[in-house]
């Protein structure tokens, strides 16, 4: 039987929320692939034909997840009147909001990634460039319509928005405020310093001070070395040499 | 930037430890001094000393901003323990939490309503039109193209005010009003509570609408398929402000007929219903072209006990009377002068309580009342007195109506100076 693409995609989407559900429910080491597959009603052997391993799973959950954030900031009609301020803090709160639901899943993710080993930090390289390329496309068109200065290190920004992002699902899952309205604020008040930093070319500026007195100590540290010449204060005794009696 | 409000609980808390340090480091320069001092140089420098307390703890809370100064201004108001000038520089202070910008907007209507702004409305206004307390006020629309107005909360604000309430209470805890001061915020605290529930606020609007009937005074009417806890709807009442109303030079006699109208709302509500509807703060009330007066803002609504809405108007006859008895037994049924010596009574009635009445009664004399054109301004020469008035140790909670009525009134005529408006105050209340 041939499979369209249209059903193979919705397969996968199904198998997806069917490894939240579960995960969410066992956690992420009990949680079975047969277990999924029940639940996302294929069959047990047809699940590996979509994911080869629980792992892909939880990456590929994540990467879908970007997409349903691109999705619905797509859907704000206005949005790209928004500011950057504003276009920064709407990505992070749809992203909780997204993630809401699979609060717990997400924990799970934390656990098996940032909290533990490296190699779901490569992982979640599908996650993070989906990420990045939406901060991206943010920071260039605020650059195009000259809302701020073009951003020396341009390319460093959607990395450390991303690392920034992850610190604020950190404290997110963590956080026991009624309806998480702590997280909302610390949203709120750091993305507004984030744009004025944005706005005033800070980074560049910051780097190129500590680039400045990088070079200038290690050229001191140069100099003194030149001026020592001999790395000893003065020759060294013979072996033995006050050893007489 | 031009805002520098310490947010994080820990910058909070910085702002009041500094305070903390300044306080006791008065304290000590007091104790100090004291051994060397005379009896009634003492007794002076205690007073500075206090004077300086409340200044230092004021200068800290407005430092915080957002809810700890609202908090502070309704202690000021609560309280009169400051100078007339501070505390008019503190009414002045802008206590405006930061404004949401349209993701929060967004995030806020989302969580109430599980929709987004555009998809609830018909039209949404991302701009806000006013600063509410404790949140903003947006322009929309509904699908029968009915002008909204939607106050938004800022998201997390009852968890604000948990942690100001908490560090006011430590910087006051300290001080020699530490008593007065507390209890006023155990009532503070109350309110700003059912400030922040903003259905207690579609109930008292739709309250006051059912039984406040009076010729030309209109209030929103509550939708409620739109309101939630930090969400209120309302239909979009026209009108300006008062000092956007003044600005247009409006007549005599329109002055004169706002003055009544606010003059017989007060009087109706407080004789009718037993409530009132607010703090008589000019933001309260819009005043239209065609003569109407729209009543704003229900989130702080006062109830009164019956004993003491017929209390009253047996108060206001004995001034009128100058009945020192009359007045002095119905000081004594709110419980505020109960535990004085005979002597004392006496004095306070010749001290406080005459003067007071003298000025009181000025208005209710003359029947249409003039509040424009005294060389002293009328609230100004009665201030003094019912300063002291308030500062009576409250007893019970019969003291605590009195003092909030008396705050009421002494608001309403200030609004009444702001207007130049003649107001009829001849009482269909008066015993």
């Amino acid at each position: 039987m041939k499979v369209s693409k249209q059903e193979k995609a919705k397969t996968r989407k199904r198998i997806l929320q069917a490894a939240s559900d579960v995960i969410i429910e066992k956690g992420f080491k009990s949680a079975s692939m047969r277990e999924i597959a029940r639940r996302a009603k294929v069959g047990d052997a047809t699940i590996y034909n979509y994911f080869a391993t629980k792992e892909k799973l939880l990456y590929h959950y994540c990467e879908r997840k970007q997409d349903e954030v691109a999705e619905a900031l797509k859907q704000i009609e206005d949005f790209h009147e928004y500011s950057l301020q504003e276009q920064l803090q709407q990505l992070a709160e749809t992203e909780l909001a997204l993630w809401l639901p699979d609060r717990e899943f997400l924990a799970e993710v934390f656990e098996l990634t940032f909290y533990s080993s490296l190699a779901g930090n490569v992982n979640l390289a599908g996650t993070r460039k989906r990420f990045k390329r939406m901060v991206e496309d943010m920071i260039d068109a605020a650059i195009e319509a000259g809302e701020i200065p073009d951003q020396p290190y341009r390319e460093l920004l959607a990395p450390l928005y991303w690392d920034y992002f992850i610190g604020i699902l950190a404290y997110w899952l963590k956080d026991d405020s009624a309806d998480h309205a702590d997280t909302t604020q610390l949203i709120d008040r750091s993305v507004e310093i984030i744009a004025m930093v944005l706005h005033t070319g800070m980074i560049g500026k910051t780097l190129d001070l500590l680039s400045f007195l990088f070079r200038s100590r290690i050229y001191r540290h140069l100099e003194i070395l030149e001026e020592r010449g001999s790395p000893w204060q003065k020759a060294k005794r013979r072996f033995m040499g006050g050893d007489d009696d | 930037m031009t805002k520098s409000v310490p947010t994080g609980k820990l910058g909070r808390s910085g702002v009041a430890g500094k305070a903390f340090l300044k306080v006791g480091g008065k304290q000590l320069t007091h104790l100090a001094k004291r051994p060397f001092l005379s009896e009634s140089a003492c007794r002076k420098h205690q007073q500075a000393l206090d004077d300086d307390t409340a200044r230092i703890l004021f200068k800290a809370f407005s430092q915080l901003r957002g809810t700890a100064l609202k908090i502070a201004q309704l202690l000021s108001m609560e309280t009169h323990l400051l100078p007339e000038s501070l505390r008019r520089e503190l009414s002045k202070s802008y206590h405006q939490v930061p404004p949401l910008g349209r993701p929060l907007v967004r995030k806020v209507i989302q969580q109430a309503f599980g929709a987004s702004p555009e998809a609830v409305f018909s039209g949404f206004d991302f701009k806000a039109f006013a600063a509410a307390s404790l949140g903003q006020v947006h322009a929309a629309r509904n699908g029968h193209k009915e002008d909204l107005a939607v106050k938004l909360q800022y998201p997390g604000i009852d968890v604000t005010i948990d942690n100001d309430m908490q560090l006011v209470r430590l910087l006051v805890k300290r001080t020699r009003y530490a008593r007065l001061l507390l209890s006023s915020l155990d009532e503070i605290e109350q309110r700003l509570r059912e400030e922040v529930d903003y259905r207690l606020e579609a109930d008292n609007t739709e309250w006051f609408q059912h039984h406040l009937s009076l010729r030309n005074v209109t209030i929103p009417q509550v939708h409620r398929d739109l309101s939630s806890r930090r969400v209120l709807t309302t239909t979009c009442l026209g009108g300006e402000h008062l000092e956007q109303w003044l600005r247009q030079n409006p007549t005599q006699q329109s002055r004169d007929h706002f003055g009544q109208l606010l003059y017989d709302v007060f009087v109706n509500s407080f004789y009718g219903l037993h409530a009132l509807h607010a703090d008589p703060n000019p933001g309260n009330y819009l005043f239209t072209e065609e003569g109407t007066l729209g009543l704003l803002d229900f989130g702080c609504v006062r109830y009164f006990s019956a004993e003491f809405v017929t209390l009253m108007p047996k108060l206001l006859r004995a001034y009128m009377d100058q009945d020192a008895q009359a007045i002095i037994a119905a000081y004594q049924q709110f419980g505020m002068v109960s535990n004085m010596s005979d002597e004392a009574l006496q004095a306070f009635y010749d001290k406080v309580l005459q003067p007071f009445g003298d000025w009181l009664t000025k208005p209710f004399k003359s029947g249409r009342f003039n509040f424009a054109g005294h060389s002293v301004s009328y609230t100004k020469e009665g201030w003094e007195s019912f300063r002291q008035l308030a500062g009576v140790n409250k007893i019970d909670g019969l003291a605590d109506e009195f003092i909030y009525f008396d705050r009421t009134f002494f608001g309403l005529y200030q609004i009444f100076e702001r207007m130049g408006a003649t107001v009829n105050m001849e009482h269909r209340w008066l015993v």
